[in-house]
């Protein structure tokens, strides 16, 4: 198979990326192929630019150099460099789903209705379509019972929950996630992992930012380090956590309680 | 007071009633729409709403309203009394609901902007189906207050020859020569009308608790 080939399999096709903020560089020619199916990992230390790069997958973070492919779709801008007008820019978007750190969930919205917003808003599915598909997401993360609640009376782990189920109602390509569990109670995390690994299973495609060193290597495919956003490591998890190839990486997987072979 | 007084109280608390519900709807809508376009920034249009919105609110109701109904017809316009009335009401409360609504998008939320623009809505289904829905809810406190501020404020029409509840008490104890009366039932009706309001933002407050996350 050629090159281009492969890429216009990939879920997830990252060329040349950079972007800076103001004069500081945050990510320097980022490369990297997520194939359909595959879990990716990004790891590395706060500032090294995990959230902009999962940022740019989607176009919220608009980079200044390279090219992103969504399912062989560039995002953004069209090959010749004219930029995305914002309808056709919402369509590729859509082939993404995102959870947030913060879950923002839309709080005037109760749980079934924030799960059901963007299929009939933005796919135009009939109400009916819309609210099966979503009971059924909402079974998945174990949140039948609060479909009729608002945000606010939820945890943060169901409000996360209710985040995954969100995303995941519009049938995306790949789920992007931003350190999910970072601002849950510990006892809350586990609950949130659970269903990302429940996702894994069934082969969903995911790029994830996590500090949960042992949920990434039991579910990661791929394992990314970035530093000062640059990738200067990557591996299988096993490779990974066990022989990294930096001394970058060794010191920061000693302070991050490397976790025992699964 | 006779039954003919009634009358005239009435007649001037719908003429009251129906000329600041007209003006209500249009400031409220045309607020919303000048702080959309104040979103935008576009150079020359912005400086002219700012300084719209500055002579606007500067303006005594009085006087703009005068100035309305005299200068119409040098600009080639017939305008009658009510319609008049209602530009000038019009004028004065879109500027301050212009305000109201930039500062409900200024304080919007932008992680839940961007979790809309995730899932593949565009800007403006974002806009209509996120924030708009939130923003009237944040927004109805400031609203209702320029609203009855609107109501208390339109006596000053009365000064275009419109008759309004104000100006229909003066009418009666013309003829009947106690003012009292008809001024007690005029206050009474301009609490009422007020009070609706109220009510209405108490409704928009339990709602508000869901937002507080
Ligand atoms: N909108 C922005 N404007 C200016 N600088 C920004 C912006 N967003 C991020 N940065 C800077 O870019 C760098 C990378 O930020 P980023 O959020 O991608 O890091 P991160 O790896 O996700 O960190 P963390 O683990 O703390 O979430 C940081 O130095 C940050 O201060
Ligand atoms: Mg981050």
């Amino acid at each position: 198979m050629s090159e281009a080939n492969t890429s216009e399999m990939a879920a997830v096709s990252i060329r040349h990326l950079s972007k800076s903020f103001d004069d500081v560089e945050v990510l320097r020619d980022v490369e990297l192929e997520v194939k359909t199916g595959e879990v990716v990992t990004i790891i590395g230390s706060s500032g090294s630019g995990k959230s902009t790069l999962l940022r740019c997958i989607n176009w919220l973070e608009k980079p200044d150099r390279g090219s992103i492919h969504i399912a062989g779709q560039r995002i953004g801008i069209h090959e010749d460099g004219r930029p995305m007008p914002v309808r056709e820019l919402a369509k590729v978007r859509a082939k993404t789903g995102m959870v947030f750190q913060g879950f923002n969930l839309w709080p005037h919205l109760n749980v079934l209705h924030n799960v059901t917003e963007a299929p009939i808003h933005v796919q135009g599915a009939s109400k009916r379509e819309a609210e099966e598909r979503a009971m059924a997401l909402l079974e998945k993360v174990g949140m039948v019972d609060k479909r009729d609640s608002y945000p606010n009376t939820l945890s943060g782990g169901q409000k996360q929950r209710v985040a995954i189920a969100r995303a995941l109602a519009m049938q995306p390509e790949v789920m992007l996630f931003d350190e999910p569990t970072s601002a849950l109670d510990p006892e809350l995390v586990g609950e949130v992992l659970a269903v990302i690994k429940d996702l894994s299973a069934e082969g969903y495609t995911m790029v994830m930012v996590t500090h949960e060193m042992a949920f990434a290597r039991a579910v990661s495919d791929q394992v990314v380090f970035l530093e000062k956003g640059l990738i200067i490591e990557r591996a299988d998890p096993e490779t990974f956590f066990t022989t990294p190839k930096t001394d970058r990486v060794r010191k920061f997987l000693e302070n991050h309680d490397t976790p025992s072979p699964a | 007071m006779n039954a003919s007084a009634w009358h005239m109280l009435l007649e001037g608390a719908w003429t009251t009633l129906w000329i600041s519900a007209v003006s209500i709807a249009i400031g409220v809508m045309a607020g919303l729409v000048i702080a959309l376009i104040r979103l935008a920034r576009i150079p020359i249009v912005d400086q002219l709403l700012v300084l719209y919105i500055s002579v606007a609110r500067a303006t005594p109701l009085v006087t703009l309203a005068l100035f309305i109904f005299l200068s119409a017809p040098d600009l080639g316009l017939d305008l009658n009394r009510s319609v008049a009335g209602i530009l000038a009401l019009s004028l004065n409360t879109t500027a301050f609901n212009a305000e109201i609504w930039r500062s409900a998008f200024r304080n919007f939320s932008r992680e839940q902007s961007e979790a809309a623009m995730a899932t593949g809505m565009t800007p403006w289904i974002t806009f209509r189906r996120i924030m708009l829905p939130q923003m009237v809810i944040t927004s109805l406190p400031g609203l209702v207050n320029e609203m009855s501020f609107l109501i208390k404020g339109s006596p000053a029409i009365a000064v275009i020859g419109i008759v309004d509840l104000t100006r229909v008490t003066n009418r009666i104890s013309a003829v009947t020569y106690e003012p009292l009366p008809p001024i007690l039932v005029a206050g009474a009706l301009y609490m009422a009308i007020i009070g609706c309001l109220v009510w209405l933002q108490r409704l928009a407050e339990r709602r508000a608790n869901r937002l507080a996350t």
